[in-house]
């Protein structure tokens, strides 16, 4: 039973991860139809900047706020000089085009920091065992502030006028238009966005998962396939889809071969996706003949 | 800014003259600059182009998937890795002659494709992309796990290739092995694209519900590319094996499918050429990206090179979309004066013989087309509520109505582009409601369309030679070859010329589809169409953007192919045309069939009057003040805009 | 017409090409030496990658040595010129340069710094006739082969200490959690073969990816086994966060670790977590506890000493393998000069050579020339290197 439990805590804390980052897929995907294949590359990012501003001696809250800025700030830029410059987004083109930005994204990580993975120092806070459970405070703070964030993104698309005018902009572009909404705006408010979860995703991971210049991949891979489960343009989706694909992969892991972890997020993206198109894709159908 | 509105990431097609020479002589230079690139190139470079080409052979499969059939793959490199481990196993464990071997192993890698495509093939844009990439990783984790793939060592000791005793060993000696093989590969990958295959898939991704309609069967036209694209991957992989001599689960790995991608990007996706030359671009670069980087960056060390990969792919696709091929073409149209912008009208003289019969079309007055209780709703709206009627061999059926009332969504069903929420419809006695407008179009049916669905990246001949579709036969395999299927291609292009000569625009054979006028698009949509020799036309709105002059034409063209036994359904605003043209006539309300009859009738149904004017049924009206009331209305509704 | 000239033209290419194919001029490798000009080493390391904290530390020592020899006049009067490739840690990458480096006709390739690269690299040395001395453990290198040798120990040999280690504590069941990569592949059957004649079975193997973070799963598994003693087969950073998550699970059985955790990162990276583990290494890391008597001790202190005063840091055991490879080529190269065949025999049958990893002693039937004796019994404690006291 504990090591039941002990499977469960470890796949839910990593699944938590997985959650932001497949928030932030969704929060672009929604307004621009985008798949911004660099979003785990955000989170890269934040955890080695984070860890280079606490090696030189800044205080953890600084560093982790620094580390946020810089990740939005990279987001932002992304979004004005690749995106926004092009007139007619096709799937071929979005994808490509974060492609390449991920690929430099993560060479310059790799000039910059060095090939090695390395941990940010784990936020405050005592590691003990409950229930023969050995429980890391950094767990914890994974949860409590992915909780906090669901929440927050939650409330912010659902309630304020500024978060269901950015829905808008997917569904009805031309509508959106019309009642004033700058779909570039939008855009780029969606890209600072989905900056923000990664970096949140980021800082949080890397005092127990490690960063280093391509830990971006999987966790990419991983947080769009939680998004896909739930649907692509839903949170409460990327929400539920992540912490099953976490405990999923922590169960697989645990109990069949641990070799079959990596495998397991596709394994399910295949399925689910090969089973029920219709109810995870969202077909922009036929052209209006 | 980019200009990506038009980006030529696909092969061009349909042919000119100046072609005809520009392309041997092309492949001709190619294989005297493989042939001489070893004797002139310092080593280091030649061990550059061996691999170059060994990736170029995977490279070429891939812009064939995704420049002809518009399919991202980011798993390329999981075909190379089957293709390579099945060469290892073959030739070391089971001393399978090399050659052999290959062919087995090819097989393999098409094989693993066809089974993974039929369920894959199925989903489109990003979740294709990102399915194929986690097949790339499914196969590296297969591969790391199982002993008896030698897991994560892999296998190795597969030595290099000897013909008639003497070993290939040697950067030179390699690529001068692969030359015949890239070259052979490049001819068969340009012969899909420039053959009947390519065409349809080139309509596909120009608008694939036309190419449907046109009897494009899609999903499997896409699957042959894929698994063909994954026999190039596959064969890439034993090259590669047979050169390195050791293979790991790090074959299948996600930079390789990444750098493929950039390949086929550079080289630029409208062409198969592209592959070849990105390739050669790529590994340069990686080359070049290697040493001068730590250089300029001391103590930088590792995958230095992805910086300048990652960067040229996002430039390249925003700034030179069609990559290296692109801006060939476009220097070379720089050059080449441009044609003369107007095509000659040419004017068929008045003839009102029967057009396009067909011996085994049946009698007229025969039923061809039956629709019963047709309903379609979308969500709360029921866009269509019970509407049935028939359509016989040898009539004009017309179907009217104000606009909303459901006359396009009834086309849309009757032609498998949506399926009906109830009711069925029935063609020739086979009910066919719901099946995919391939099989719409394969019973000698089709549509042109009230939105435009021409062909924009191809000429006014390329779309109509999509039409032929389903009158030639030539499959991926023969058009791989060529030769056998010259005949045909000559055979549709004579068609070709006919239909266009029908409709009047022989003298824009080789214009730009996009180019054209919309009056003459449309045309041009329904001259697609009647290159299929269907047996039941659906015309959404032929005469919308005509002048009157042109409208004559048509409603004489549409005698013509009544008088052949064609049965054609016409949807139109132009209230006075068509009570002219038509042999019955169906009036559609809000989705309900208000009346069926001649034209004389319906020109007095006080429903039909009721349901343009909005007026009681028993206000009295004369007939010429109706007609009039009722054509205003209908010219009115035409002003406003579309939308039926 | 034009279609026949087509069809000729496209078959009149592919007929020459052909034929060029089999006329082409067959490059011959493998010079047998040069007499003048300086001598060439290569080597092929893993400098970035999954490998890079070996190959690092490689290629620092590979430069230290090259720079003193040709400060004191190089071999014989000609200097030597190091070429040093970074593979990145991947098979393909090592066979590319192995190719280079043949081409460029170099005397002697060293590397890789890992099994998996190396056994790609090892063809090719086969086949061009090239000597190679590889610095990675996995016997398979150098099992049969005829030009390649190596230089850190046999799996092996780290086993039978192991096992020695095991007889004297009384331990019957190991559980085992081996690098899924080439360095962890055989380890499980060696283990079980050497343990069989004490009774000392493998009760548990589970497996990790060289670069994986969560070790969760795997570490519940071998706290179920219940074995006497658990062995994590593995190189840093994997190896020092399994380290820490074995201690955080709370499991209290004795660990063994690897020669492979034997640098720094590992320390740094495990922190408080590696104290009290036991690992079979080499002799360097504790070259300052050796007594005066032990062969080695003058080698390991001036390299040593010589290390620190050019970096700044210790070396690491690995780097100990790059400078016994080195110093191998070297005296090959002193007594016989760069006629590789001649280079190749004399490695054969060096005796007693005095190395940072160990004294070789090369037979033909053992490229690799190390025995148990290689390795000493290590703990930490503080954070540092103890000797442990043979009892």
């Amino acid at each position: 039973m504990t090591d039941l439990l002990q499977l469960l805590l470890a796949g839910v804390s990593v699944g938590a991860v997985y959650t932001l980052v497949a928030m932030g897929f969704v929060a672009i995907y929604t307004v621009s139809g985008v798949i911004n294949l660099a979003q785990g590359e955000f989170a890269a990012l934040a955890g080695l900047v984070a860890i280079s501003a606490t090696g030189s001696g800044l205080p953890l809250p600084v560093a982790l706020l620094l580390a946020i800025l810089t990740v939005v700030i990279v987001a932002a830029v992304m979004q004005r000089v690749t995106i926004a410059p092009v007139k007619r987004m096709t799937t071929l083109l979005s994808i490509i085009l974060t492609l390449g930005v991920s690929t430099a994204l993560k060479a310059a990580m790799l000039l910059i920091w060095g090939p090695e993975g390395h941990g940010l120092t784990p936020f405050p806070g005592t590691d003990f065992t409950l229930a023969g459970v050995a429980v890391r405070a950094q767990y914890l703070w994974i949860l409590a502030v992915t909780a906090l964030t669901a929440v927050a993104v939650t409330w912010f698309y659902e309630r304020t006028l500024l978060g269901k005018a950015l829905r808008a902009c997917a569904e009805q572009p031309t509508a959106a238009r019309l009642v004033g909404i700058s779909i570039a705006r939008a855009s780029l408010l969606s890209f600072a966005i989905a900056g923000l979860l990664g970096a949140v995703a980021g800082v949080l991971a890397s005092p127990v998962y490690f960063s280093a210049w391509d830990s971006g991949l999987a966790l990419g891979l991983k947080g769009f396939v939680a998004a896909t489960l739930g649907g692509l343009v839903s949170i409460r989706g990327a929400v539920a889809g992540g912490l099953v694909l976490g405990v999923l992969e922590s169960l697989v892991a645990g109990y069949v071969d641990s070799g079959l972890r990596d495998a397991v997020a596709f394994i399910v993206l295949i399925v689910v996706l090969v089973v029920r198109p219709g109810g995870v894709l969202r077909q922009h159908s036929v052209a209006r003949v | 800014m980019a200009d990506t509105t038009n980006p030529p990431t696909r092969p061009a097609r349909g042919g000119t003259a100046g072609r005809r020479f520009a392309e041997p002589a092309g492949f001709a230079v190619f294989a005297l600059l493989l042939v001489v690139f070893p004797l002139l190139a310092p080593e280091t470079v030649v061990n550059v182009g061996v691999y170059a080409l060994i990736y170029g052979i995977a490279a070429i499969g891939l812009t064939l998937l995704m420049g002809l059939a518009g399919q991202v793959s980011l798993g390329q490199a999981a075909f190379f890795a089957v293709g390579a481990y099945g060469q290892a196993l073959l030739v070391t464990r089971y001393q399978v002659p090399m050659v052999v071997a290959a062919l087995v192993a090819v097989g393999l890698a098409m094989l693993v494709a066809l089974l993974v495509g039929v369920p894959l093939l199925r989903l489109r844009g990003h979740y294709l992309a990102l399915a194929t990439l986690g097949l790339g990783i499914i196969v590296t984790v297969v591969a790391t796990e199982s002993d008896y793939l030698g897991a994560t060592s892999g296998l190795y000791g597969i030595g290099k290739p000897e013909f008639g005793g003497r070993r290939y060993d040697s950067p030179a000696e390699y690529f001068w092995l692969l030359s015949p093989v890239v070259f052979l590969a490049l001819l068969v990958a340009r012969n899909i694209v420039a053959g009947r295959v390519g065409r349809a898939l080139g309509a596909v991704n120009d608008s694939e519900v036309a190419a449907e309609c046109l009897g494009v069967n899609t999903y499997r036209l896409r699957l042959q590319v894929f698994v063909v694209s994954a026999g190039y991957a596959g064969l890439a992989g034993v090259a590669f094996v047979h050169w390195i001599g050791v293979v790991n689960p790090n074959a299948a790995n996600f930079p390789l499918s990444v750098e493929f991608l950039l390949m086929s990007v550079l080289g630029g996706l409208g062409s198969v050429w592209g592959a070849i030359v990105g390739a050669f671009a790529v590994e340069l670069l990686d080359e070049g990206l290697r040493s001068l980087i730590p250089t300029l960056l001391p103590g930088a060390v590792g995958e230095v090179q992805l910086i300048g990969f990652g960067v040229v792919l996002t430039a390249v696709i925003l700034f030179v979309p069609g990559g290296i091929h692109g801006m060939w073409r476009s220097m070379l149209a720089r050059l080449r004066r441009p044609a003369p912008g107007i095509g000659r009208r040419v004017v068929s003289d008045e003839d009102d013989s029967p057009l396009l019969a067909r011996p085994g079309r049946p009698a007229p007055g025969t039923p061809l087309l039956e629709v019963r209780d047709l309903v379609r709703r979308f969500g709360g709206v029921t866009a269509v509520g019970g509407v049935s009627f028939e359509v016989r061999a040898g009539e004009i059926f017309a179907l009217i109505g104000p606009n909303g009332a459901g006359k396009t969504t009834c086309f849309n069903m009757i032609s498998g582009v949506l399926a009906p929420s109830e009711g069925s419809v029935w063609l020739r006695g086979e009910r066919i409601d719901g099946r995919k407008p391939h099989v719409f179009a394969r019973a000698r049916a089709t549509r042109t369309f009230q939105n435009l669905q021409i062909f924009r990246s191809t000429t006014v001949r390329g779309n109509v030679a999509v039409g032929r579709h389903l009158r030639s036969r030539a499959g991926l395999l023969r058009g791989a070859l060529v030769l056998p299927a010259r005949r045909e291609e000559r055979q549709i292009h004579q068609s070709v010329e006919e239909t266009l000569a029908l409709v009047g625009l022989a003298g824009d054979a080789d214009r730009p589809a996009a180019d054209l006028p919309f009056g003459r698009q449309r045309l041009l949509e329904i001259a697609r169409a009647l290159a299929l020799e269907p047996d039941l036309l659906l015309l959404d709105e032929p005469m919308a953007g005509l002048s009157g002059g042109e409208r004559r034409e048509l409603a004489r063209l549409l005698r013509r192919l009544r008088a052949g036994g064609m049965a054609v359904v016409l949807v139109e605003h132009d209230v006075e045309a068509v009570l002219a043209l038509a042999d019955r006539v169906a009036v559609l309300d809000d989705g309900r069939l208000i009346a069926l009859g001649t034209p004389e009738e319906i020109r007095h149904d006080p429903a039909v009057l009721a349901a343009y004017l909005g007026v009681d049924d028993d206000e009295a009206l004369t007939d010429e003040a109706l007609t009039d009331e009722v054509t205003r209305a209908a010219a009115r509704e035409l002003a406003n805009g579309d939308g039926a | 017409m034009l279609r026949i000239r087509r069809a000729g033209v496209v078959a009149a290419t592919a007929a020459l090409m052909i034929m060029t194919a089999g006329c082409a001029e067959k490059e011959t490798a493998g010079d047998s030496g040069t007499s003048s000009g300086p001598i060439r080493i290569g080597a092929v390391l893993d400098i970035t990658g999954a490998g890079a904290s070996l190959g690092v530390p490689e290629r620092k020592t590979l430069e230290l040595l090259a720079k003193q020899l040709n400060d004191a006049g190089g071999i014989n009067g000609r200097k030597v010129e190091l070429i040093i490739e970074d593979n990145q840690s991947t098979e393909d990458g090592a066979a590319k340069a192995m190719n280079e480096m043949v081409s460029k006709k170099v005397d002697i390739v060293l590397g890789a710094s890992r099994t998996g690269p190396s056994l790609a690299m090892r063809a090719i040395a086969e086949s061009a006739k090239m000597p190679m001395i590889s610095l990675a453990a996995n016997v398979r290198i150098v099992d049969g082969a005829t030009w390649v040798f190596k230089t850190a120990q046999n799996d092996s040999v780290v086993l039978e200490n192991i096992i020695d280690y095991a007889r004297s504590k009384g331990w019957k069941t190991i559980g085992l959690l081996r690098d899924a990569s080439g360095y962890g592949e055989g380890v499980a059957e060696t283990l079980t073969e050497l343990g069989k004649p004490h009774g000392i079975t493998v009760s548990q193997v589970e497996k990790f990816a060289p670069d994986a973070t969560d070790f969760t799963a795997q570490m519940i598994n071998i706290r179920n086994a219940n074995a006497d003693v658990n062995l994590i087969w593995g190189i840093p950073p994997a190896a020092a966060l399994a380290q820490k998550s074995y201690r955080q699970l709370g499991i209290t059985t004795p660990l063994l670790q690897s020669h492979g955790i034997g640098n720094q990162v590992f320390l740094d990276t495990a922190g408080d977590s590696a104290d009290g583990l036991v690992a079979p290494l080499g002799r360097l890391l504790v070259a300052d506890q050796l007594p005066d008597s032990d062969p080695q001790k003058a080698v390991l202190t001036k390299f040593l000493a010589d290390y620190r005063a050019a970096y700044n840091e210790d070396p690491s055991t690995f780097a100990g393998h790059a400078w016994d490879a080195f110093q191998l080529a070297v005296e090959a190269f002193k007594a016989v000069g760069t006629d590789k065949q001649k280079v190749r025999d004399y490695l054969e049958q060096v005796n007693g050579f005095v190395g940072v990893t160990g004294v070789y002693r090369m037979t033909p039937k053992d490229h690799s020339g190390l025995g148990k004796d290689a390795l000493v019994l290590v703990t930490v404690s503080g954070g540092k290197w103890q000797l442990l006291p043979t009892s």
